[in-house]
């Protein structure tokens, strides 16, 4: 008999699910299993309605050595001293919880992310933000605080685990307003004989399940069905409780203790699983690692270690304390594993009533069973706990806004430009990254902002090198979701090739507003088939992902489509690395590219309040300029490159000569092209004068020149004038 | 057998890897000792103090770390003349443990190193440390030129040098700032100064010159890969730039 108060209205089930528990059943839920369905049935949880699209992403490829599926996914660095190196990589998003709590909001989705990535038996060795925010020009404004303070609380959490911020993009724009988007990647190294899987392995059966961390606290109740709901702001002080709070020292320990207990489990050639605790807390977890391996659970609530007393069983199996992970352990390694955790590094000591405690076992029932003081508080059909359930939502074929294909009048650029360079989505990010650690571990090689991706050696005592940028521009989203979608594909992708490194794997996360809304569903499905599409041409595969949905307030302000891309770059060796910045007076500047000179959704564009569509993507033209400057780099004649992206060529030759500055070396240039504000795609490249030639398939459009100045078509603009005008508008926002 | 050098990890600690990594590649035989090996501490010959948040930089930074027992044995050992090296979190405890400028007691700091000024945020910049005492001043610096410039990463929220008028004078008067921030071309001005430090601090030495705290890390600029500016050919992993810091204390360690 399960016992237990019966179920309540606060859940997020609809009533259809309702039935079906209790049909299945056989009886109404007790209070602990109808809040253990509601955050496992959730969209949050669940995939329930995305999964149908996200099965279109291309998975597997060479370099893939482990698919979405598990916490993070991994692809193939490199191989050193003959062993072969794994980069491990989760995206994951903290948009509701940082809309209400940013600091904390923000915090929590680094510390999570960056647990998924730990649990995959990785040392965590970097993080990459794009972020979302609504004005900020208003110092009272809401969207202000929300923008000041995710950033803070992504610095306190990430500066103090010791976990380098490698890369990230932010965008500015009245669409979030009141919804904005905190995407976090994190990056791990792993020896890909060591991987740590997220579900038990074969003959676990009466293995320990030890759960590790911070006490459970009441903290972060409901969280998976919250973040399957739409914010509403009345319902912002009922909502705050189901954020989190971030403890980032503990963090800190469990991170360096969890290093420790992976290299015993090698030394003592034990698997085990290991998995994040997120979503519907220690029962989603314990549900997921034991039913994924084929078993059931018994678990004893009373074990946890709680923060205060007195806590109800459903509270303690479905809230979302962060900073836990959950192990499952033969019994005969389970007395080291909580010696180096309790002992060897303290847990108790570290954080009020933090360990490590065996709270149960697997069973080869498929059972999931929960007890209470004495009492069985659930007891379900695990495989239908965890099962697929699908839910399929009405969509409307997403609607391209096809504006009237203008044709681009006489652009004063004397004007132009310094307002493009100004811009709140061209203007220097350094105001915001200046506040991250991104050199903590000693690994940087491109530092933070200084060029389209940044850079790792990432083995220690090897030349590997691993890089990572993101793309995904709210400017495009809002004119077509699927060209869109494509497009931060390959810009992602670009914005690799142009450090030197050769693109290795995706992820993904798509955030979009009410999937019950038809129109705002079709979105999120015709970007999943852009994804899908844009990955195939360029042969590469997506290994993670994550879905946002239902963001949207209750006024019914959507955000702009936005699937939010990250590309994953190989370098065999960082001596190969393309640094920062013009090289030298008398080099060739080359277009390599092939886009249409349009110039929907540009900068340019809002600028002169222009309208227009987005081309499409030209994908054999991107593949022959990948191909152009991948074998300018390994002929050695590419002395610097930019991704052409916002604000067009001329932008990023600008943050060329900036570069160039900063490095000590005073080169200007003269540039002589028909519209370099248009977002022309391709790549801006720097080769020497006498080997230009050498490079075919692309354009010459100027030359470097010894002055400080840039010369575009006639007009002459001053360096360091531009360097003020580009760097000072977020030192405003971001003192 | 070489003369052993501990890497101190206190809880919150985040730096100890390429700390370590960096003394290795620098010929030092050094070991990582954490918190619940305290004891173990006293064998070691030399001690280096990594960066990081120990004890979540609670009350100030570096303040509850410098009660730690594993700072019994450091103050134990810089008393006996052993080499103490604090970066960033490193050199907060020591000031905090009143090791350097030592100019107090034990435990009764006469400086500190606190919230950045103008602006109260952690803020990550490239600076350069310039030596502005005699090399030999310090043992750690011995094997710096003079006037060495040492490119560094300053990663910090609390690294502004506060004291009153008294200690400074007395941090002046007895040559205890061993290094300050400096522009790249080895010019001292304000703009230099990542965090409004009291005197353009950058480091402090101690009277007897073998414990020295730095407050940027040289260890982050520490390898040609960290350079952009290297040279073609350069051997990617070998030590430079901030390493010379960490060379001349492994030199120092060994004599």
């Amino acid at each position: 008999m399960v016992s237990g108060p019966p179920r309540r209205p606060n859940v997020a089930l609809s009533s259809d699910e309702l039935d079906t528990i209790v049909r299945r059943l056989g009886r109404e839920p007790s209070a602990v299993e109808l809040h253990a369905f509601d955050a496992q049935w959730s969209e949050h949880c669940s995939y329930k309605s995305s999964r149908r699209h996200l099965r279109k992403l291309p998975t597997n490829g060479a370099r893939v050595v482990l698919g979405p599926g598990e916490d993070a996914g991994i692809v193939h660095l490199g191989e050193h001293g003959g062993r072969r190196y794994g980069v491990v990589v989760a995206h994951e998003s903290h948009n509701h919880p940082s809309q209400v709590v940013p600091f904390e909001g923000a915090a929590t989705g680094i510390g999570g992310v960056v647990r998924d990535v730990l649990c995959m038996g990785a040392e965590v060795v970097g993080v990459a933000d794009p972020l979302r925010f609504g004005r900020v020009e208003d110092p009272h404004a809401y969207a202000r605080y929300v923008a000041t303070a995710a950033v803070d609380g992504i610095s306190a959490y990430a500066n103090a685990i010791g976990v380098p911020n490698l890369a990230g993009d932010v965008y500015f724009d009245e669409g979030f307003d009141e919804n904005c988007l905190i995407n976090v990647v994190a990056l791990g190294i792993v020896e890909e004989s060591a991987i740590v899987h997220s579900h038990a392995p074969p003959d676990a059966d009466g293995w320990d399940v030890v759960l590790v961390g911070k006490a459970t606290d009441p903290s972060g109740f409901g969280g998976a069905s919250f973040s399957s709901l739409t914010l509403d702001s009345a319902d912002t002080a009922a909502n705050k409780g189901a954020v989190q709070v971030p403890d980032p020292f503990l963090e800190n320990v469990l991170m360096r203790a969890s290093y420790r207990v992976f290299a015993h489990l090698r030394d003592r050639r034990v698997t085990a699983g290991f998995k994040d605790l997120g979503a519907g807390g220690i029962m989603g977890c314990s549900a997921e690692i034991a039913s994924s391996g084929g078993y059931g659970a018994d678990l004893n609530l009373d074990e946890v270690n709680v923060a205060i007393d007195g806590m109800t069983p459903e509270v303690i199996a479905v809230g979302e304390t962060q900073e836990r992970l959950l192990w499952v352990l033969p019994p005969s390694i389970t007395p080291d594993v909580l010696r180096i955790y309790n002992d060897e590094f303290t847990l108790p000591h570290v954080a009020f009533n933090a360990r490590a405690v065996v709270i149960g076992r697997l069973t080869s029932e498929k059972r999931y069973v929960l007890r209470h003081r004495g009492a069985i508080v659930m007891d379900v059909e695990i495989d239908f706990l965890t099962g697929r359930i699908d839910d399929e939502l009405p969509y409307v074929e997403a609607i391209r806004h096809e504006p009237e294909h203008h044709e681009l009048p006489a652009v004063d650029v004397e004007n132009v430009f310094p307002q493009i360079l100004s811009h709140r989505d061209v203007c220097s990010r350094e105001p915001l990254y200046r506040r991250y650690d991104w050199v903590v571990r000693g690994t940087t090689v491109i530092p933070r902002g200084a060029s389209d991706a940044g850079v790792i050696a990432a083995v220690p005592g090897s030349a590997l090198g691993l890089a990572v940028a993101v793309a995904g521009n709210p400017r495009y989203g809002r004119i077509d979701a699927r060209t869109a979608a494509e497009l931060a594909v390959s810009e992602s992708v670009r914005r690799v090739i142009a450090v030197g490194a050769r693109p290795v794997g995706l992820t993904d996360c798509l955030n979009f507003g009410n999937p019950h809304k038809p129109d705002r569903y079709g979105e999120f499905v015709a970007a999943t088939d852009g994804l899908a599409h844009a990955a195939r041409e360029l042969g590469l595969a997506f290994v993670s992902g994550n879905v946002s949905l239902y963001n949207e307030s209750k006024s019914g302000g959507g955000i702009p489509a936005s699937a939010i891309v990250a590309c994953i770059g190989a370098l065999s060796d960082v001596a190969k690395t393309v640094t920062p910045g013009l090289k030298r007076a008398g080099s060739a500047l080359l277009w390599v590219g092939s886009r249409d000179l349009a110039v929907g959704g540009s900068v340019l564009a809002e600028v002169l309040g222009l309208e227009g569509p987005l081309p499409p993507v030209d994908y054999e033209g991107e593949r022959a300029a990948i191909g152009i400057v991948q074998s300018a780099i390994s002929s050695g004649v590419l002395l610097s490159c930019r991704a052409i992206g916002d604000g067009g060529m001329l932008t990023a030759l600008a943050r060329l000569a900036f570069d160039a500055h900063a490095n000590g070396r005073t080169i200007g240039a003269e540039l002589d092209f028909g519209n370099p504000l248009c977002e022309a795609g391709g790549f801006l490249c720097e080769v020497s004068d006498d080997q230009w030639l050498d490079v075919s398939g692309a354009l010459r459009v100027g030359t470097t020149i010894e002055r400080p100045s840039l010369v575009v078509n006639g007009t002459t603009f001053d360096v360091s004038a531009l360097h003020d005008i580009w760097s000072r508008p977020l030192g405003e926002i971001y003192p | 057998m070489s003369r052993r050098i501990a890497v101190l990890v206190f809880p919150g600690t985040n730096s100890e890897d390429e700390t370590l990594r960096l003394l290795r590649d620098c010929g030092g035989n050094a070991t990582c000792v954490h918190w619940s090996e305290a004891e173990k501490l006293q064998e070691y010959d030399a001690y280096v103090l990594p960066g990081g948040f120990a004890y979540e930089d609670r009350i100030r930074a570096g303040a509850v770390a410098a009660h730690d027992r594993m700072m019994d044995a450091v103050i134990s050992a810089a008393g006996a003349g052993k080499l103490v090296f604090g970066i960033c979190n490193g050199a907060q405890i020591l000031l905090e443990a009143g090791l350097v400028p030592g100019t107090g007691d034990v435990r009764r700091p006469t400086a500190a190193f606190t919230g950045n000024a103008p602006v109260p945020h952690f803020v990550c910049r490239h600076v350069y440390l310039k030596l502005v005492v005699d090399p030999q001043r310090c043992a750690i610096t011995a094997g710096l030129q003079p006037s060495a410039l040492i490119p560094a990463y300053s990663a910090h929220g609390e690294g502004r040098l506060a004291a009153d008028a008294r200690h400074l004078e007395e941090i002046v008067a007895g040559e205890h700032l061993a290094f300050v921030y400096a522009h790249a071309d080895g010019r001292v001005d304000a703009d230099a100064v990542p965090n409004g430090s009291a005197l353009g601090c950058a480091g402090l030495v101690n009277r007897h010159g073998n414990v020295l705290a730095v407050m940027p890390h040289p260890e982050r600029d520490g390898w040609n890969f960290n350079h952009l500016a290297r040279a073609e050919g350069d051997d990617v992993l070998a030590p430079s730039g901030g390493a010379a810091i960490f060379q001349s204390f492994v030199a120092a360690v060994s004599a």
